[in-house]
């Protein structure tokens, strides 16, 4: 099945980020599709390309980046919830007079839109809040 | 059939009622998180309207050092599980 998971909590305030993260990897060991997480509200901050956990911790970022890389998950950020808090790729910083970008390809920052699209173009959309 | 996902206590949160209230005849409730407090003999029986229809998932009661404490009615599952709940559901509702 083809899944999708939004992702309402910030990374290391409340479990949300961990839960998902927990179920996406379930999800593809059972062999579905994890085609889209969308991070919205705080859950935006899992997107920070500067998260620096200490080494014996889950670092939630470079999870996200693999599932990327391993199974072509998009990584889609709200623009409105990211641009308040300070998550801006290269294009916005550069919009917005700010030096140097908070967040970076593979994260994608997109509109509310493609959340919509998500839940009705994917079998499954889960949600985990904080 | 909806999958409803709760992860607040009963202890901490009225948001359960409202999922209880929205729940079909067939719908299931997991919880998750600080949601498996539920679970417990002391606060099971807040869910007793939906015997057979209640799950719990293991990782959340082993965090919480409650594995092997929770009621016998509640149905336990493992992360795999609450991915089959997910495919078994037409779709899911989460509350928090």
């Amino acid at each position: 099945m083809r899944y999708a998971l939004l992702v309402q909590g910030g990374p290391y305030s409340h479990q949300a980020a961990h839960s998902a993260l927990r179920f996406a990897e379930a999800l593809v060991r059972r062999g579905h599709l994890l085609e889209t997480v969308f991070f919205y509200h705080d859950g935006v901050y899992n997107a920070a390309r500067l998260l620096a956990p200490p080494q014996d911790e889950p670092h939630l970022g470079d999870a996200w980046r693999r599932l990327h890389a391993e199974h072509g998950t998009r990584l889609q950020v709200c623009i409105a919830a990211g641009l308040r808090r300070g998550l801006l790729d290269e294009r916005e910083a550069a919009r917005h007079g700010k030096a140097g970008a908070s967040l970076e390809a593979p994260f994608e920052l997109t509109g509310l839109g493609q959340l919509v699209d998500a839940g009705l173009s994917h079998d499954r959309l889960i949600t985990f809040a904080p | 059939m909806i999958l409803h996902i709760l992860n607040r206590s009963p202890l901490d949160s009225r948001v359960y009622r409202q999922a209880m209230m929205a729940m079909g005849p067939d719908d299931r409730l997991l919880l998750i998180e600080e949601g498996v407090q539920g679970a417990l003999p002391q606060l099971v029986r807040h869910f007793e309207e939906i015997a057979g229809r209640l799950f719990v998932l293991r990782e959340d009661l082993a965090a919480r050092g409650l594995e092997g404490q929770c009621d016998d009615s509640v149905l336990v599952v493992d992360v795999e599980g609450f991915v089959t709940l997910t495919e078994e559901a037409d779709k899911s509702v989460s509350w928090f």
